[in-house]
């Protein structure tokens, strides 16, 4: 991860701030995207993650093909971007449906 | 088994006693697994208030690992930053206990169904507000069975196809392998 973010006017950030609550601003002030990322698994069937693309991001049926196919022949796609807590929503609904998924700034 | 069929609105298919018995005792084994022998402790619905989640969270294990060392709980419960073990270990703090909660649900809904067909004497029913909970249920129950059977990659998944007749793994190959059918045509059902 990044680490602390340069303040406007070149103050210094005490070590050992707390990271966490730095963090929201962080992200509003240099507004980050951040992405949810599924990886390719020997497991899941090619229908199933286009019925979860489908059904909780609701994409149309060509653009979850495409992203599952996406998955399946470079071993992982962005499947959604936006705030870090909306990602972390994501990824969270990609583990209940048995999706290996991660989250990670947009840039990475 | 049969292909599942869509039969007004429902998926409908029909399984022998020894297919329920079987699934049925795979679906109660990671509700086990899930829930670390507690299932009891998972099966109340997950609480808005924070202060009760707060309160509960309390309560769980204070030992309970950062990490899984199970390799299926590491599969079902995979690290959300995969560069980061603190924000990571932060995510699992914060979800992990809601998350398998939906788990142990999931696979009630899938227990009580198979129930209901009475040992497969009755048609399985899964109407549609169940169609989810089942393919996750699937998707999990799956998921233990291959990382069992040691399926890390395509490669070791094609392996499985071609086992002599004594090895060990063919029983859990051809459960896989029907767990797959299982999956493939309730999706194409619904």
């Amino acid at each position: 991860m990044a680490g602390m973010p340069e303040t406007e006017g070149g103050q210094v950030t005490p070590v050992g701030s707390t990271a966490i609550a730095e963090r929201p601003l962080e992200d509003n002030l240099l507004d980050i995207p951040w992405v949810t990322i599924v990886w390719d698994d020997p497991v899941n069937l090619m229908s199933y993650v286009t019925h979860v693309f489908v059904t909780y991001f609701h994409y149309g049926k060509s653009k979850a093909h495409k992203l599952m196919l996406q998955v399946h022949n470079d071993g992982r796609a962005v499947v959604s971007s936006g705030s870090r807590e909306e990602m972390e929503r994501d990824v969270t609904a990609m583990h209940e449906f048995g999706l290996w998924a991660t989250l990670d700034k947009a840039d990475q | 088994m049969k292909k599942f069929r869509r039969k007004s609105g429902a998926a409908v298919t029909h399984l022998s006693s020894y297919e329920v018995e079987l699934l049925s005792s795979l679906v109660t084994q990671l509700v086990e697994m899930i829930s670390d022998g507690e299932p009891e402790s998972y099966a109340q619905p997950v609480s808005d208030d924070p202060f009760e989640l707060w309160a509960q969270d309390l309560a769980s294990d204070p030992d309970q690992p950062e990490t899984h060392e199970d390799p299926v709980l590491q599969r079902l419960f995979p690290d959300a930053y995969p560069h980061d073990a603190a924000a990571s270990s932060d995510f699992r703090r914060f979800t992990e206990r809601e998350l398998k909660t939906k788990k142990v649900a999931d696979a009630q809904v899938v227990l009580e169904r198979l129930a209901g067909t009475d040992l497969g004497a009755g048609d399985l029913r899964i109407p549609p507000e169940e169609v989810q909970a089942w393919l996750r249920t699937l998707t999990s129950v799956r998921i233990a069975v291959a990382t069992r059977l040691g399926i890390t990659d395509a490669e070791s998944a094609e392996e499985l196809s071609d086992l002599p007749d004594d090895d060990p793994r063919v029983f859990m190959a051809s459960v896989y392998d029907w767990l797959g059918f299982a999956q493939e045509t309730l999706i194409a059902a619904v």
